[in-house]
């Protein structure tokens, strides 16, 4: 299915801790090249990349968003592909989920997790670990297929406002290649940013805010006092209330707090 | 979850340590630019981010970095007048390269990568260019533009200098880094209380929650308060879900 020309890892029969540590070394390695300006590697890998955008083309539409998943998956030797979105709030469960060929059980377990994880992040890290593969551990309890590895790789990106993680799973004692995660990542961006467009768009309209309502969220934000932006706006106390009652109500939130810390979460203010 | 940190960063950080500090910071980058641009085939880059956070009206972009030699304001305004509102307008919904060609006969732009670019208007500026979006998340947002005559990378090309560009904006945020982390961390009490209210719980709900008195719940909120610089407990809020305390 994969060439072995492609691996750079396979399977031996090294203590866990010897494997741990030829992980690191390789995954350096991948990185030390990477910083001294050299593109990761180059001859016959680069033809492999340029039919991945060309397939990926031809996938650019909704209905076969899950072939050039499957693609993107594939290159990298990765086994199960998991894209979520970051922006559904965190009662939507599995609305998060844009496309995964994961067993379902997993899926459930693991999306809420993933959103939370996410998070709790904050927002320079969040800034500074884009397009960075990070790996991570599934909880002991969590049923795995077999011979899959229960670490498993994250890769976020942003396709406009919303951010999203591709979450691969990989065979077991399988080593992937830093350089191709990082294309993937920025492919897997471009390749959402074709199909979930739509998706995208809509879920801007829903939450119709106007102009002079996020403003005053900005400076409520901002620490300032209804008779403050009264000030700064020019406009009467009472006009700033009822914007922010309107924002209460188009929010579904309780308090002028709560509607604050939903549009921090959002990334309007 | 224990998340295990990528070998790259910690190298990188060391790498980044042994570097002479601040002063060659802006050349660094120029120079990492400068690669980019004489791969691409290009004559200039310029790097604009966007400002005016978090009011739509105020967001533009703004020329940070650049390598044009002479009459940079006109360059920039005429860039920004001609494609500043689309480029605005698709960092907000998309990741794809913006390309497009340049008043005059001899101009050329293409992308390898046709499906994932898309195409500005032509001959609104004199220069051919592509347009890489960045879009890091709440800071450290723009474009890293490349402009010349003819401009026709390889779908290879394009991932490439995608990726390089997103990092050189990630570094360039890394550097400037300084300005947020409160003065001292929040105890755990603190950042219950500032959760449950910034999930819409009022001071009474959270005592009652919590056991404790509703004084004892205000002074929690206002020692957080303190501690994260803010005026008040909304502004407290928005900065404990913008540093991660809470969610």
């Amino acid at each position: 299915m994969v060439p072995s020309s492609w691996r750079e890892g396979g399977m031996d029969f090294r203590s866990e801790s010897e494997q741990g540590a030829i992980m690191e070394t390789i995954r350096s390695e991948g990185a030390a090249r990477e910083s001294y300006g050299f593109s990761a590697e180059s001859g016959e890998r680069k033809s492999a990349r340029e039919r991945l955008v060309q397939h990926l083309g031809r996938c650019a539409d909704r209905a076969s968003l899950s072939a050039g998943l499957r693609a993107l998956t594939d290159y990298v030797s990765a086994s199960h592909f998991l894209l979520v979105r970051h922006d559904a709030s965190p009662e939507a469960g599995l609305e998060a989920v844009v496309g995964s060929d994961w067993p379902f059980d997993l899926v459930r377990c693991i999306a809420a997790t993933i959103v939370a994880s996410q998070s709790r992040m904050g927002e320079l890290d969040k800034c500074l670990t884009l397009l960075k593969p990070c790996f991570s551990h599934l909880a002991d309890d969590v049923a795995v297929p077999a011979g899959i590895s229960r670490e498993y790789c994250i890769i976020a990106f942003h396709v406009g406002r919303v951010r999203m993680s591709l979450l691969l799973l990989f065979p077991e004692h399988f080593i992937l290649s830093q350089s191709k995660l990082r294309d993937v990542g920025v492919m897997t961006g471009y390749f959402a940013s074709v199909c979930c467009k739509g998706a995208i768009l809509r879920h801007d309209r829903e939450m119709e805010l106007t102009e002079r309502e996020i403003e005053c969220l900005y400076w409520i934000a901002e620490g300032k006092t209804s008779d403050e932006i009264a000030v700064i706006l020019g406009i009467s106390r009472n006009t700033i209330n009822n914007y922010i009652t309107s924002v209460m109500r188009k929010t579904a939130t309780k308090t002028r707090s709560e509607a604050i810390a939903w549009a921090v979460r959002n990334s309007l203010v | 979850m224990d998340i295990q940190l990528p070998a790259s960063a910690t190298l990188e950080t060391e790498i980044r340590l042994a570097r002479p500090a601040k002063a060659t910071r802006a050349s660094d980058f120029v120079s990492r630019l400068q690669v980019i641009q004489t791969i691409l085939g290009a004559q200039h880059f310029a790097v604009l981010r966007l400002t005016g956070h978090g009011l739509p009206s105020a967001r533009k972009l703004t020329l940070s970095l650049h390598n044009w030699g002479q009459d940079v304001d006109g360059n920039a305004r005429a860039l920004i007048e001609a494609h500043g509102a689309a480029m605005l307008a698709h960092l907000e919904v998309s990741m794809l390269p913006l390309i497009w060609e340049g008043a005059g006969d001899s101009h050329f732009a293409e992308s390898g990568a046709a499906p994932f670019t898309e195409r500005l208007p032509a001959r609104l500026v004199p220069w051919s260019g592509m347009a890489f979006p960045v879009r890091l998340g709440a800071h450290g947002n723009g474009y890293v533009v490349f402009l010349g005559t003819f401009i026709a990378p390889s779908s290879d090309l394009v991932v490439d200098m995608h990726m390089k560009s997103c990092q050189v904006l990630i570094d360039m945020l890394a550097s400037e880094e300084k300005k947020l982390a409160p003065s001292e961390a929040l105890s755990e009490r603190e950042i219950t209380c500032l959760q449950m209210a910034g999930d819409g719980c009022i001071s009474e709900a959270i005592a009652e929650k919590m056991g404790l008195s509703v004084h004892t719940v205000n002074a929690y909120l206002g020692t957080a308060t303190t501690k994260l610089d803010a005026v008040n407990r909304i502004q407290a809020i928005a900065k404990a879900i913008r540093l991660g305390y809470i969610t």
